[in-house]
């Protein structure tokens, strides 16, 4: 009775707390591929993300300046992808990886100055909740409206359907194209220093663990629609809280494996989804990612 | 509203080694209706692109009312009152009617609400041009005469004072294209620039004021609709007189059963029984929306059987979960070749050899698909006629030449060709037409699934008429009137199912 207490008091907010990083990725990666490109950089993103974060949190002091400073990092690094695959067209696939690894090297290099910084950010609000979750969850709805119900996401998801009709249309497609890939860049730096900032409060190389791929395969989850990306996130937040909860309750079970408990849920939840546009088609899916592949 | 002039003066556009157009001048009217033909290729779609700003020209400018203009995007035609309806249309299939519009509307608000049902302009504007559609529809599930209703309606939410229509008519039936004609003249009378690109004389005599002929890229001859004959404008556009049709060919009695139909149901397609014998050409006719495309999709493997089997000389070809691959014996020429029958961004050759793929040496050496390719593109005059361009850059014609080629090459036991003719112009619909008489004359089963009656009750010896998913008439073409055909088209004959009866 007691261990199954100590698994469950406070699991929805460390759920939370798990889930903000990758929330802010996720939606970032869904309205990047809402415009019709693929970035797997945004791992590379959120590395470049954190450690900004961490080091301008610990030498201003101040966690919404390291916030801000993620965010820009993130913007920055995405400018390369925007560069490579709009103005060059170069292949998308190949210009995140290479996004990915140029993140990992930068934020490893500049990380080598953050160890043994210490920071202290935020006390949270009542409740255990932070300022960075007020954020995420706020940025859903955002989102949310913005891209399903104003003129702008209308445009938005066209170019990600067709460049071609929507240019047709009147609209210039590189515009969103470009704005799609900041944004998923601002809001994966932010997922990043949320992530060193707020949740671990610790920096350490390739801290992200794959969570910015993750995120790629959850937009699929989430149908491409920023409010799915809301439970898609908890689900992998609730994974996490419980794996760490098991390893602290000593369980029989390896710590390693329970370390991919949120990556294996994940995947079935992948999978399940994968199953089932099998049988529906689309789902939702924007139709110039296909194009993308075909060429 | 102000009578617009818009003036292309000596416009050229190459693409790298094909000029397209070469030195084109053409004045565009408020109030008029100007009917641009010419034949495959000559380059009528690729001028109304430059006037519409879609691309570029390399030299030569455009005017509109005596000033001159510049245009870098379709935004600044659409900012300058031009329109235009493209020959593959330019909805977006996923979005909803109503977004479709929204999309297209300079003065929709920035906040728009869920599906863009905030304004409601946008339903008000639906209701008078698209009366009955649905704004919520997904727009890829509507039927191509209801999509082109709102590709215009599309247009003239824009304000646009000039209005460019590319081929139409192509996809309509009769009674659609009539009701076209009509919305036509109603836009010039209100002062409206339209221009119609066709290749059917009917849409010359019924709505055309001026006509305009290109031809290898340049506007050859201009003249009042009223002072051209038909006769004329055939031979401005090809440079020779037609020949006239050949005749239907003469069939065996007692010929065996080719191609079989059985209790086929497939999305809106309701238990339709067919036989097709050797050597007899069935038509196919019906209202848009009867089930006939889904019909031929069904034959052609493009779309799952519910329930029922096809089979061709005995053979099983196709049936509920059985994997739908193309069959050398069965020529399969789609509604739609664009989307479903072409690898766009590979070249002639390969498309040509797609059928054959598994006859292909382990090694597949491109010029010998380049050399195999020669031949059905000479015989249908596919143009350009060089094997390694992409196919995705043919003009609408030659691309629907290239799969009728693909297709009918070899010796196909069958054919199911769902609008053969459709974009063509007269020499390759001649041509085609040819083609299919002369592999019926060779014991061949056709099915011809066409919207013009007359050329239907020319040229098959059956005519079956679909309405609502159901095969309701069959007929023998040799005596059906296309008033006959015309009320069993609309529903409103009331009889038992002449399949039964037989039976
Ligand atoms: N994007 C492109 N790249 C290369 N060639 C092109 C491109 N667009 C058009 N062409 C070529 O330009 C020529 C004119 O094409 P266009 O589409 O204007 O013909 P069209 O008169 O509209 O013919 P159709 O009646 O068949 O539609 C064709 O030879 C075509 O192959
Ligand atoms: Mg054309």
């Amino acid at each position: 009775m007691a261990a199954a207490d100590a698994l469950l008091t406070g699991l929805p907010v460390s759920t939370l707390r798990g889930a903000t990083p990758l929330l802010f990725v996720l939606l970032g990666e869904c309205l990047t591929q809402r415009a019709g490109r693929i970035n797997l950089g945004v791992e590379g993103q959120m590395l470049v993300g954190a450690a900004a974060g961490y080091g301008v949190t610990a030498l201003s002091g101040s966690p919404a300046l390291g916030l801000a400073a993620g965010a820009a990092a993130g913007a920055l690094l995405s400018t390369v992808f925007a560069v490579l695959t709009v103005a060059v067209d170069a292949d998308p696939f190949a210009s995140g990886l290479a996004v990915w690894m140029l993140g990992f090297g930068v934020s490893a290099f500049a990380g080598t100055a953050l160890v043994g910084l210490r920071i202290d950010g935020w006390m949270p609000w009542a409740g255990g909740i932070t300022p960075t979750i007020a954020l995420a969850l706020a940025l859903v709805p955002v989102c949310g409206f913005g891209l399903l119900h104003t003129r702008t996401g209308l445009r938005w998801r066209a170019v990600g359907e067709s460049p071609e009709h929507a240019r047709a249309a009147g609209v210039t497609p590189w515009h969103y194209i470009v704005a799609g890939v900041l944004v998923g860049g601002v809001l994966s730096g932010l997922g990043g220093a949320a992530l060193s900032v707020d949740y671990t409060r610790t920096w350490a190389e390739g801290m992200t663990a794959g969570r910015g791929l993750v995120a790629v395969g959850l937009v699929i989850v989430a149908r491409w629609n920023p409010w799915l990306a809301l439970p898609a996130a908890l689900l992998f937040g609730l994974a996490e809280a419980l794996s760490l909860r098991l390893q602290a309750a000593d369980s029989a079970v390896s710590a390693h494996l329970l370390h991919t408990l949120p990556y294996l849920a994940s995947l079935g939840v992948f999978a399940i989804t994968c199953a089932r546009l099998r049988r529906r088609p689309g789902g939702g899916a924007p139709a110039a990612l296909g194009a993308l592949l075909a060429r | 509203m102000a009578p617009v002039e818009l003036r292309l003066n000596g416009l050229c556009k190459r693409f790298r080694d094909v000029v397209a157009v070469h030195d084109a001048s053409l004045v565009i009217r408020g109030g008029e209706v100007l009917a641009l033909l010419g034949e495959n290729g000559a380059g009528k779609s690729t001028l109304m692109r430059l006037a519409y700003g879609m691309v570029r020209p390399d030299a030569g400018h455009i005017e509109i009312d005596a000033r001159r203009v510049r245009f870098d995007a379709p935004r600044d035609a659409v900012a300058a009152g031009i329109g235009m309806v493209f020959q593959q249309f330019s909805l977006i299939d996923t979005l909803s009617v109503r977004e479709n519009l929204a999309l297209a509307w300079p003065r929709a608000p920035w906040w728009l609400g869920r599906d863009a049902r905030r304004p409601g302009a946008l339903d008000a504007h639906l209701a008078r041009l698209v009366p009955g559609v649905d704004p919520r529809a997904r727009t890829g599930d509507l039927a191509v005469g209801v999509r082109q209703q709102i590709e215009i309606a599309k247009v003239l939410l824009r304000e646009a004072r000039c209005v460019i229509l590319d081929e139409p008519t192509a996809v309509l039936t009769p009674a659609e294209a009539g009701a076209l004609h009509a919305r036509v003249r109603a836009l010039a009378r209100d002062g409206f620039a339209v221009v119609l690109i066709t290749h059917k004389t009917a849409d010359v005599r019924a709505c055309a004021d001026r006509v305009a002929v290109m031809r290898a890229g340049r506007v050859v001859g201009e003249a009042p609709a009223a002072d051209a004959a038909d006769a004329r404008i055939v031979e401005w556009m090809v440079g020779v007189a037609p020949a006239p049709a050949a005749a239907r060919p003469a069939r065996a009695a007692d010929t065996p059963v080719r191609l079989s139909v059985r209790g086929l149901c497939a999305g809106p397609v309701r238990d339709v029984a067919l036989d097709v014998h050797a050597g007899e050409i069935v038509a196919v006719a019906g209202v848009s929306g009867s089930g006939q495309v889904a019909l031929a999709e069904a034959l052609t493997g493009l779309r799952p059987l519910d329930a029922g089997q096809v089979t061709l000389d005995g053979q099983a070809l196709r049936a509920p979960g059985r994997p739908a691959r193309p069959v050398a014996a069965l020529a399969a020429i789609p509604a739609d070749p664009r989307r479903t029958a072409i690898a766009p961004s590979r070249s002639l050759a390969v498309n040509l050899a797609l059928k054959r793929l598994a006859v292909q040496p382990w090694r597949v050496r491109r010029a010998a698909l380049e050399e195999q390719a020669r031949a059905p593109i000479a015989r249908f005059d596919v143009r350009p006629p060089d094997p390694r361009r992409p196919a995705g850059t043919l003009s609408g014609g030659n691309l629907q030449k290239l799969v009728i080629a693909r297709e009918l090459q070899g010796d196909p036991t069958a054919v199911v060709a769902c609008y053969p003719t459709m974009g063509l112009d007269v020499v390759a619909t001649a041509q085609v037409r040819d083609a299919m008489l002369t592999l019926a004359a060779n014991g061949c089963a056709v099915l011809w699934f066409g919207e013009d009656l007359d050329d239907l009750l020319a040229h098959a010896h059956r005519i079956v008429v679909m309405f609502d998913g159901r095969l309701v008439a069959d007929l023998d073409a040799h005596t059906a009137t296309p008033q006959q055909v015309g009320v069993w088209m609309s529903g409103h004959a009331i009889a038992p199912d002449p399949l039964r009866q037989a039976a």
